[in-house]
């Protein structure tokens, strides 16, 4: 796991190595604060995105992501700290950094009485680019027996489908996607994954803000958990499991009490579910081992068990554990 | 500034409006319907013609011939009521605020003045009335006239006061005329108003304006792409109130350059104020009642319906603080009167507001997500 403070510490030659970074990096965060009033919504805040990469930005609600997103959208400017885009700074260099963009932004709408195909345009057109290549975006998201429906007749999916079309009319280096997939089916999810894969075979960076942690799992290749405003962790997603959720869930298949008794013998914590199926947390596979052992010592026979490793939405929780939304508005007076 | 941009938001704005009737109503068909209804209802006074329901007791040839004269200017359309009803159980019954009764020995009276030279010779004639009607004075003053009227005549001498009337304007104009300046105005402050500050309200709301700010859309292009578009709508909406006004009530007005630029003021001031407006309301219904609250005053109390001298003083002062009179007085002193200097001065206080206004409304115009 490469921790926030470890992976970027902000000092003098850093700032002064910031060209550099922007060969590698799109996106280049350090020390980024935003406070409205008391209210700190953004906290000392570095990472940095790769180019290439999918970086999803995890977070409970009010954790923050929104505002740092929008910062490094251009559409906020933060109080403190330092945000470039390709290595331009984004207080200084909207106009320059827009047009590289793509943004889908939360719960995205836009005109009702638009067909998809002339809402698609619009944004072709204020962007600059060829409305001719609009048939290929709308291919691309699937809406093409949509292509003249208008905007307030779409579905959810349908919308949020238009939505990433236009993110990408400008064909950006970089998307910005927030929370794509939020209320929609698992098909129409499934749909925008698929959009997303192919965002990332195409090269480009796609920074996902998401609440689904699977979606993390299976698109991104760095994933950054925000609570309270601060980074609280950033890695892959196998490095974040293995660094925040390192144990393993044992499971015996219909246990009955005597083996319940061997278990408890050995000073682990089964939880029996409503099934009679038995689930113990353990550490290491020799807890395992020990386990069963001390199951067959009672002559009994189990009809199954199963090891399973905790996925990212475990260590997501043991992360983010006891900072609800009301704990993520931090007081001037208590940082 | 990107005109390509202008542009494209121009066309999704004249294509939403295209789109929905209801915008499309309140924009165009609403000012003209005003003009309709109340072109219908204030110039019924140039062809008054009032019901005068009219019991003959005579039934005499001279009593007929003055129930012919009554018709004759075509004030009275005369009704007849049975002789042998009760006049004034008949009027209750028929639902009549006016009965004209002409008594017996109208004729005979008649005769004995003009052939014998009886000038002590009359008839007493009743009306029955309801007192509680609103209509019947003025009847009763037409009724009063003529009968007065008549009196003179069979006195059979000539009128010692006669009067000529003389307008201090060049032509005759009739209410309509006055009153389409005033819906032109009232037009154009409703579309712009509402437009700007509906619009942005909405617009915020859905969150449109946070995706269109990762565009290069600059504020510039948004307000000028605005206001483009409400002088699309005044210029058509003008246009309607004033060929409806022709076409139907057949309104002339003096149509001169001071029109379009009242117009061009006019929408740049209440798009201004539809801008200040938009941070009060927080979501599209308050912003639908703020409008209300700001345009309502200003639709009755500047003179859009009828003359502030009507008002009380404390009220006439109250008006001349609303930007509204000064469009209201400007295009009338252009369109009616041709005084151009209170044309000149009315659109001077118009540009005045108009600039103050306009300027205050971008700068508190959010683009970016800034709190």
């Amino acid at each position: 796991m490469r921790h926030p403070d470890r992976q970027f510490e902000p000092t003098p030659d850093s700032v002064r190595a910031s060209a550099a970074h922007a060969v590698e990096h799109a996106i280049v965060v350090e020390s980024l604060s935003k406070t409205y009033g008391d209210l700190i919504a953004v906290n000392n805040v570095s990472f940095k995105v790769r180019k290439g990469e999918v970086f999803a930005f995890l977070g409970p609600n009010g954790a923050g992501k929104t505002t740092t997103v929008e910062i490094i959208e251009t559409v906020r400017s933060p109080t403190s700290g330092r945000v470039s885009v390709f290595g331009m700074d984004v207080t200084t260099h909207k106009s320059d950094i827009v047009p590289r963009i793509g943004v889908l932004p939360q719960g995205f709408n836009s005109f009702d009485r638009l067909t998809v195909r002339e809402t698609i345009q619009y944004y072709a057109r204020l962007f600059g680019r060829r409305t001719s290549d609009v048939e290929g975006l709308i291919d691309l998201v699937n809406l093409k027996d949509k292509r003249d429906s208008l905007f307030v007749t779409l579905s959810g999916g349908m919308k949020q489908r238009l939505g990433i079309a236009i993110a990408l009319v400008n064909d950006p280096e970089l998307v910005f996607l927030d929370e794509p997939t939020t209320g929609l089916d698992p098909h129409a999810r499934r749909a925008v994954w698929d959009v997303m894969l192919g965002l990332k075979r195409k090269g480009k960076v796609v920074f996902l803000t998401t609440h689904y942690m699977e979606e993390a799992e299976l698109v991104a290749d760095t994933v950054a958990i925000i609570s309270k405003g601060e980074i609280v962790a950033i890695g892959s997603p196998g490095d974040l499991v293995e660094h925040n959720a390192n144990y393993m869930y044992l499971t015996l298949k219909s246990a009955d009490s005597s083996a319940i008794d061997a278990v408890t013998r050995l000073d682990f914590k089964p939880d029996a579910d409503s099934r009679g199926d038995v689930k113990i947390k353990v550490s290491t596979t020799e807890d395992v081992e020990a386990i069963l052992a001390a199951i067959k010592v009672t002559g009994r026979t189990l009809p199954g068990i199963d090891v399973r490793k905790p996925n990212l939405e475990e260590a997501f929780l043991s992360l983010t554990t006891d900072t609800g939304p009301d704990a993520h508005r931090l007081r001037r007076s208590a940082s | 500034m990107t005109p390509r941009i202008i542009l494209a938001n121009l066309m999704v704005r004249l294509r939403s409006l295209s789109r929905e009737r209801s915008a499309m109503f309140f924009a165009l068909a609403f000012p003209v319907l005003l003009v309709l209804v109340f072109g219908a209802i204030f110039t019924k006074p140039e062809h008054l013609n009032f019901d005068l329901p009219v019991q003959d007791l005579d039934h005499t040839a001279a009593s007929a011939k003055f129930i012919d004269s009554l018709a004759a200017d075509g004030l009275f359309k005369a009704i007849p009521v049975p002789a042998d009803a009760g006049a004034v159980q008949y009027a209750k019954e028929h639902a009549l605020t006016l009965v004209f009764i002409i008594p017996r020995g109208f004729e005979a009276a008649q005769v004995q003045r003009l052939r014998q030279g009886d000038f002590s010779a009359s008839v007493a004639a009743t009306y029955v009335y309801d007192p509680s009607s609103t209509s019947v004075t003025t009847k009763l003053q037409s009724l009063n006239a003529f009968v007065a009227a008549a009196n003179q005549q069979m006195s059979g001498t000539a009128p010692f006061i006669t009067m000529t009337a003389q307008s201090i304007l060049e032509k005759k104009y009739r209410f309509i005329e006055f009153f389409v300046p005033g819906i032109i105005a009232m037009a154009i402050m409703t579309s712009s108003l509402s437009g700007a500050l509906n619009m942005n309200a909405e617009l915020r709301q859905k969150g449109i304006l946070r995706k269109l700010a990762t565009t290069p859309m600059t504020r510039v292009d948004w307000l000028l792409s605005n206001i483009l578009y409400q002088l699309i709508l005044a210029t058509l909406s003008t246009a309607s109130i004033l060929l409806v006004s022709f076409a139907v009530f057949d309104v002339r007005l003096d149509i001169n350059l001071w029109l379009p630029l009242f117009v061009v003021l006019e929408v740049f001031a209440f798009v201004g104020f539809g801008m200040v407006l938009t941070p009060i309301a927080k979501e599209a219904e308050s912003a639908a009642g703020a409008a209300n609250a700001f345009l309502f005053p200003m639709m009755f109390l500047s003179g859009t319906f009828f003359p502030v001298e009507l008002m009380p003083p404390f009220l006439q002062a109250f008006a001349r603080a609303l930007p509204l009179f000064y469009v209201n007085q400007g295009l009338r002193a252009s369109m009616i009167f041709a005084d151009a200097l209170v044309a000149a001065k009315c659109a001077a206080i118009t540009a005045g507001v108009a600039a103050v206004v306009f300027v205050a409304g971008a700068m508190v115009t959010r683009w970016n997500r800034e709190a």
